[in-house]
């Protein structure tokens, strides 16, 4: 990417910066899954059924999403495009939205 | 003493989530001064991180699956059932997210970050939220064990004040004292 004064401005790798848009999107995913299973007595009954335990299930989802996700970025280089500060600041506000939005949810709801 | 598996498991637990705590941030204080110098110390404090919330994690879950149920039932029953509704519900799903940033660590930390300045930011980024989801993490489980304390405590039962103000004969001495 050119910065305007003919420098290149620092990139990440494919393979970091796939992992980086990989962790953005199960962070929200994760989070969402929180949300839904606490309003859905169904998908935690069914997230339940194969390790005996919701949350058990749920952080295996979470970390084979996280692993699957970065190596199909990688493959298709879908996050090459994207500016390495706008990566980094989508993992900042996506980690905020997690921890606040599960705490009100859980405090609220 | 009688020290059971559960105690060990639990301090376990806590104990490798402060490591991990730390860890990054020796990663944050390192990738601040980042140069070629200590280049190997960000990378092995990286993994020091990662591998340290997965024992906090693995741990952490064993006990959660076996041993919380007995807990979580005290703590619903005591004065403090928001220690569950709210700070585990909380730390058990906020902890996916430090799982997932600890994992990226030792990633991003394979870039060159003392003359890259994106890789820099990245982790510092990851590092600094790691410290402060892990540290709000560390302190809900205080909370819950305190929850768990409440619930067992006498003096913190109603029916113990009730009983209490006219004959402390259940536990020798301790109304007394809590009337003094």
């Amino acid at each position: 990417m050119d910065s305007g004064n003919g420098r290149e401005a620092p990139q990440l790798t494919v393979a970091t910066s796939s992992f980086v848009l990989a962790a953005v999107v199960t962070v929200l995913f994760s989070t969402g899954l929180a949300w839904a299973k606490d309003v859905y007595a169904p998908l935690k009954n069914f997230l339940r059924s194969p390790t005996g335990q919701d949350w058990t299930t749920h952080g295996l989802v979470d970390l084979l999403l996280f692993i699957g996700l970065g190596l199909i970025f990688m493959r298709t280089k879908t996050s090459e495009t994207i500016p390495p500060r706008r990566l980094i600041g989508g993992l900042v506000v996506a980690v905020g939205i997690a921890g606040l939005g599960l705490a009100l949810w859980f405090a609220v709801v | 003493m009688h020290i059971l598996s559960s105690d060990v498991i639990l301090l376990a637990h806590a104990s490798f989530g402060v490591i991990g705590c730390l860890a990054a941030l020796w990663v944050f204080v390192e990738a601040l001064n980042a140069g070629l110098a200590n280049r190997g110390r960000i990378r092995t404090a990286s993994l020091l991180t990662a591998l340290a919330i997965a024992a906090a994690w693995i741990c952490g879950g064993f006990w959660y699956v076996h041993f919380y149920p007995a807990e979580k039932a005290l703590i619903l029953g005591g004065p403090w059932p928001f220690a569950h509704n709210l700070f585990m519900e909380t730390k058990e799903h906020l902890f996916f997210v430090t799982a997932i940033l600890a994992f990226l660590l030792p990633i991003a930390a394979r870039e060159e970050a003392d003359s890259n300045a994106a890789a820099r930011n990245l982790v510092l980024a990851l590092s600094g939220l790691i410290v402060i989801t892990g540290l709000t993490i560390e302190g809900a489980g205080a909370v819950i064990s305190h929850g768990v304390k409440v619930a067992l405590l006498p003096h913190r039962d109603p029916v113990f004040h009730q009983a209490s103000k006219g004959a402390p004969s259940w536990i020798p001495g301790t109304a007394a004292k809590l009337h003094n």
